[in-house]
């Protein structure tokens, strides 16, 4: 059963990663303008002071002389066979440029969803335990301010502090576990707002349930309590979004790896979009995507261990 | 390790500070320094958004200027008087008709892989660089009308043009035209522009990363750069190491900090942060880029009001250049004067006629029948006068030209558009002013943004009628003609004076380099086109 499950997922997934694929081409293609013009202009050359052979044997060069259908299955067949073609503006395989930067910000990401886990989780925990007024209403309004701090206000106030003023850490660069350390808390501070968010109202759900009030009659503590019923049960919502946050990892890299200048998947994304080149786009989203499929995966597929009446309701449909 | 902040200072280094900007001079080159040798050079540039090394290719300024370090030409060029001077070449000869060039070359130079440089090295580079065609943006105007070069012997080389091109002079000072060893050229244009290049230059290219990291390292038995060089030997730094920081700020912090030696930023540094590099010891060096200056063109061709010259010259009045200068840089940013930037050979000074003359500019629209509505802007026959610029981003500089141009009665649209729409509406006409700039130390650049006879840009086609591009393109087909360096000049001095007196050109604000040096960086020198060049650069323990 739970086999059947997993493959129809996959099915899934690999539509989804075809359809990402077909949105992309179609708007690439739409855009009101030709890469080869674009290249040029970046050079301060209009592509007008070209000789038709000198456009033709360019576009030939790109493959943008064939027609559009026969340019979609071109591109569909060489992803099938993991082959992302070329990169207009940087001259290189874009798999070259892809593997690495994606190394690094799946380094980024992981240093700060892990973090953004830790800070969330106890935050929302102590905000649902410490019983002092004061403390409990601190707690419950931080969140509020991390969400509102805009991600490069944080990453240069961080810079300014532990890169330039106290030395104890580099400001730029990609390479070394130290190099992680403030892009990390810069992308972990917003999301582990949201998570703690998220959990504090849960919890609070949680610990009004009967089943918390029958615990505490047995005698338990408030600390196993809340740590081994009410956390597991209030953990649901907290996993959809911590899949979401996983997911928008990209979108948030392209802030943190231009401030912190480090070589990332976002900010080739961006630097892709603004040169028009077509084959960079196209593989970033399709690695987004992919990436977002399989956290989603992977969630579902905790959903279980963790409350299972998520099968049981697949067994009943 | 870390030298405590000079809080104290930072006021006295404020007033210093511009001071020194202006001057142009580095105040770090005490006298009574004698360089030592040893050190790494370590340098941020703001992108590399061309991802390209090899120097025959590349455009972006900043590879550019690396490229200096690893590759020699075959002249170099005074950025003081223009002057091309020898480097790679001893002396050489210009046909009259500017059609035909000997160069004869230094004894004794190598490429760093051994093999010798002689005249057949030079015509197999000047040859790679013409077959690359479209792909060296910058190599097709240099070469423009390159037919052949010839052997004579080991050390000289005849270069034959099939239309004249006194500009190639120039031109072969410059990292475009710098001569490669033969062997890159069996290499693709793709792996060259990832670093499988080798030049004479004084250091050699270790690694490159595009966007990320390069690396070079010094030659040791390096002992021909040009007379522009004081060290004739090898340099001083031992190596190079090149990073690239986006962001204006963090890249300030890491020179002020001690991460970097060389801040090397696109936009001019900030005031703000020029105060913070000198609070922390360190200096600013600037140059104006050669070239064409930051100007706006006109559309003619549309029937929109710049179609009347009586509206252009008032335009020309109309914009407050010296304001501009002050308020968007600071108080002694060079005003621009002419099409040109001041730096560029042959540039002959405009600002009579670029002067602010609001009333003078009221008076010629009112004789050409726009009059004052109650909105404060002009109209005839019932249309606004209004000028559409397509901008990518509306900058505080546009939005100055704006405010100033409402004083007089024109309302400018700044239509903010995307780079791509831009390009379609720059080759279309759309528009009634567009922007153009370019860097090149020789006033013929100028020819491939406003010359009807050779170029198809959209601020070449739409910015001239018939009579005027008739007089604009014989004054730059002469200018290539001319080879003689007081009849160029005349003739560029004709040409510039033409152009802002028909309103061809609108010339806003001069482009400047600047650089932000750490304590320790002494011998700093700008190349003519404002590159880099560490010959002579050495750090103070």
């Amino acid at each position: 059963m739970m086999l059947r499950y997993i493959l129809g997922r996959l099915a899934q997934a690999v539509g989804v990663l075809w359809a990402v694929f077909t949105v992309t081409f179609v708007v690439l293609y739409l855009l009101p303008s030709n890469p080869v013009a674009l290249l040029l202009a970046a050079g301060d050359v209009q592509v007008e002071d070209l000789s038709p052979e000198q456009l033709a044997a360019l576009e030939a060069k790109y493959g943008l002389d064939e027609p559009v259908y026969v340019q979609y299955f071109d591109q569909l067949w060489q992803l099938v066979r993991l082959d992302f073609g070329n990169s207009i503006s940087k001259n290189v395989p874009v798999s070259q440029l892809l593997v690495p930067r994606l190394g690094s910000t799946l380094a980024l990401g992981m240093t700060a969803i892990l973090l953004t886990v830790v800070v969330g989780v106890a935050v929302a925990y102590l905000a649902a335990y410490v019983q002092w007024r004061p403390a409990r209403v601190l707690l419950r309004r931080l969140p509020a301010v991390g969400v509102s701090f805009p991600p490069f206000f944080i990453g240069l106030l961080l810079i300014q502090v532990f890169a330039f003023s106290l030395g104890w850490l580099p400001a730029t660069g990609s390479d070394g576990w130290q190099t992680l350390i403030l892009p990390a808390i810069t992308m972990a501070i917003p999301t582990s707002a949201m998570l703690a968010q998220v959990l504090t109202r849960s919890l609070d759900d949680s610990l009004a349930e009967p089943y918390i009030t029958t615990a505490r009659a047995k005698g338990l503590s408030r600390h196993v309590v809340q740590a081994r019923h009410a956390l597991r049960n209030a953990a649901l919502p907290a996993l959809t979004l911590l899949g979401m946050l996983l997911g928008a990892t990209v979108a948030e890299a392209v802030v943190v790896e231009t401030v912190f200048t480090r070589d990332g998947l976002g900010r080739l994304a961006q630097e892709a979009v603004l040169a028009q080149d077509v084959h960079v786009v196209q593989a970033v989203v399709l690695v987004v995507a992919a990436a977002f499929v399989a956290i989603n995966l992977v969630v579902d597929l905790i959903y279980p261990l963790i409350d299972p009446r998520v099968t049981h309701a697949h067994r009943t449909h | 390790m870390r030298k405590p902040r000079r809080i104290g200072a930072l006021s006295l280094a404020a007033v210093m500070g511009l001071a020194a900007c202006g001057g142009g001079g580095s105040p770090t080159a005490a006298a009574g320094d004698t360089p030592v040798p040893g050190g790494t050079l370590k340098i941020a540039f703001w992108d590399d958004a061309q991802g390209c090394i090899d120097p025959n290719q590349v455009y972006w300024i900043e590879s550019r200027s690396l490229d200096r370090q690893i590759a020699d030409s075959l002249t170099d060029q005074d950025p003081e008087t223009g002057k091309i001077v020898p480097w790679l070449a001893t002396d050489w000869a210009v046909s009259d008709d500017a059609k035909t060039y000997t160069f004869n070359l230094r004894k004794g130079v190598t490429f760093s892989d051994g093999t010798p440089l002689d005249a057949a090295a030079v015509k197999t580079s000047l040859d790679g660089t013409f077959a690359l065609g479209p792909r060296s943006v910058l190599g097709l105007t240099y070469l423009a009308g390159y037919a052949s070069s010839t052997v004579v012997d080991a050390d000289t080389v005849t270069v034959d043009f099939d239309t004249p091109n006194a500009a190639f002079l120039q031109a072969t000072s410059t990292t475009t035209l710098a001569i490669l060893s033969p062997k890159t050229y069996q290499e693709t244009p793709e792996q060259r522009c990832a670093g499988k290049v080798v030049g004479s230059g004084a250091f050699t290219l270790d690694s490159y990363t595009a966007a990320k990291q390069a690396r070079l390292t010094k030659r040791k038995d390096y002992a021909w750069p040009s007379s522009l060089v004081k060290n004739q030997g090898a340099a001083y730094l031992d190596a190079i190491e090149v990073s690239y920081i986006k962001e204006d700020s963090v890249r300030v912090g890491s020179l002020t900090s001690g991460a970097i030696d060389i801040a090397w930023p696109r936009e001019p540094i900030s005031e703000a942060d020029q105060q913070l590099i000198q609070a922390a010891g360190g200096s600013i060096e600037s140059r104006p880029l050669p070239g064409i200056s930051y100007q706006l063109v006109p559309n003619v061709a549309k029937g929109g009001p710049l179609a009347d010259l009586t509206v252009r010259q008032a335009l020309q009045k109309a914009i407050d250049r010296k304001t501009y200068a002050s308020t968007i840089y600071w108080a002694d940013y060079p005003v621009v004067a002419s099409v040109f930037d001041s730096t560029t050979p042959h540039f002959a000074d405009q600002s009579a006629a670029l002067a602010y003359d609001p009333d003078g500019a009221a008076r010629l629209l009112d004789e050409a029948g726009w009059k004052l509505g109650s909105d404060g802007y002009r109209y005839k026959d019932g249309k606004k006068l209004t000028l559409v610029d397509p901008v990518t981003v509306a900058s505080p500089g546009d939005q100055l030209v704006q405010d100033q141009l409402k004083k007089v009665g024109i309302d400018l649209s700044l239509k903010v558009v995307t780079a791509a729409q831009r390009v379609e509406i720059f080759a279309s006409g759309g528009f009634d002013l567009a922007l153009t700039v370019l860097t090149r130390a020789d006033p013929s650049v100028l020819g491939s943004a406003l010359d009807q006879a050779v170029s198809k840009q959209g601020t070449a086609i739409y910015s001239q009628d018939g009579a005027t591009a008739t007089k604009v393109s014989e004054l730059f087909a002469k200018g290539l003609q001319a080879v003689d360096p007081t009849k160029r000049g005349l003739v560029y001095a004709d040409l510039q004076k033409y152009l802002v007196e028909q309103g061809v050109s609108f010339p806003v604000f001069e482009r400047v380099q600047l650089a932000g040096l750490s304590s320790k960086v002494r011998g700093f020198a700008f190349t003519s086109e404002a590159f880099l060049r560490a010959n002579d650069i050495w750090l103070s323990k």
